[in-house]
């Protein structure tokens, strides 16, 4: 991927070249993101649940459970919905193409049609798709860290076979965010 | 003797009390770019104001971002959540 740019004359528009597997990679992300926030149940957040989610919408008050409880009351379903609204922009800033279907014997004719495909990609996103870009980012890589197990210190406790390539993609996000930062913030 | 409504009173009582602080606390994940970013577009501050607070997060562990009543609070917390930074509410000095 090639840092973000800003784009043309319209304030806070940016513009960037990503890979045809990053595309990919950014449309998986978000629409398991958009799976685990569409499956929370609000009201289980309080002492239980996914500790992603409690990550996600963290207790307002640290020594008030009853407080802490009704704070959520009034605004979980809320930021749950702007969370699952920002994942779906930038699925739509993606392209609207679907995932291709994995096929067991790919024939010739898609096989070229995919290194045709490995063509850069363009992504151009407004001020509010940046804005979307920005937190679905950060989710992604709260959720990320939480099944890595990123402890205080910065550092990941998972130790499975997966674990290496989950951080290279939790960095990855991170990049694309600085980036962003950076090219709408001159 | 005019007649005083006991929970205007109380209510004035309530606001005169202690004031409340929205905390933002160190977490991993954030990059220091990013939390420095959303001090500056939301609260408005400076350049130089959203580093000190977002180093000050970062070296202590939590900084306080805004102080007033419990229900301005509640809406920066809700925004910091948004943003995805992980935000509580308390009363000053508690």
């Amino acid at each position: 991927m090639m840092q973000f740019m800003q784009a043309g004359e319209a304030a806070g528009s940016v513009t960037a070249q990503f890979e045809p597997v990053e595309v990919g990679l950014l449309r998986l992300a978000s629409s398991q993101l958009i799976a685990l926030l569409e499956a929370a149940e609000t009201h289980a957040l309080g002492t239980s649940g996914d500790p992603a989610l409690r990550r996600l919408l963290p207790d307002a008050y640290t020594d008030d459970p009853d407080a802490a409880a009704e704070f959520r009351r009034f605004t979980a379903d809320d930021l749950l919905e702007r969370k699952v609204r920002n994942a779906r922009c930038v699925l739509a800033t993606l392209g609207e193409e679907p995932l291709g279907e994995v096929s067991d014997e790919p024939d010739d004719a898609a096989l070229l049609a995919a290194a045709a495909a490995e063509q850069p990609v363009t992504i151009d996103l407004d001020a509010d798709d940046v804005q979307s870009w920005l937190r679905t980012l950060t989710d992604l890589r709260l959720t990320l860290a939480e099944r890595l197990e990123i402890g205080p210190d910065g550092v990941p406790r998972l130790g499975d076979d997966e674990a290496p390539v989950l951080y290279d993609i939790y960095d990855w996000f991170g990049m694309v965010q600085e980036s962003l930062v950076y090219a709408i913030d001159i | 003797m005019p007649k005083t409504d006991e929970r205007t009173d109380l209510r004035g009582a309530v606001s005169l009390d202690r004031p409340w602080i929205t905390i933002v606390w160190d977490d991993p994940v954030n990059l220091m770019s990013y939390v420095s970013y959303v001090f500056r577009s939301y609260f408005g501050v400076s350049a130089e104001e959203a580093e000190r607070l977002m180093l000050q997060v970062h070296n202590n562990g939590k900084a306080v971002v805004a102080t007033g009543n419990r229900e301005a609070m509640e809406r920066h917390v809700e925004a910091m959540h948004g943003y995805g930074l992980w935000a509580t509410l308390a009363k000053a000095d508690s």
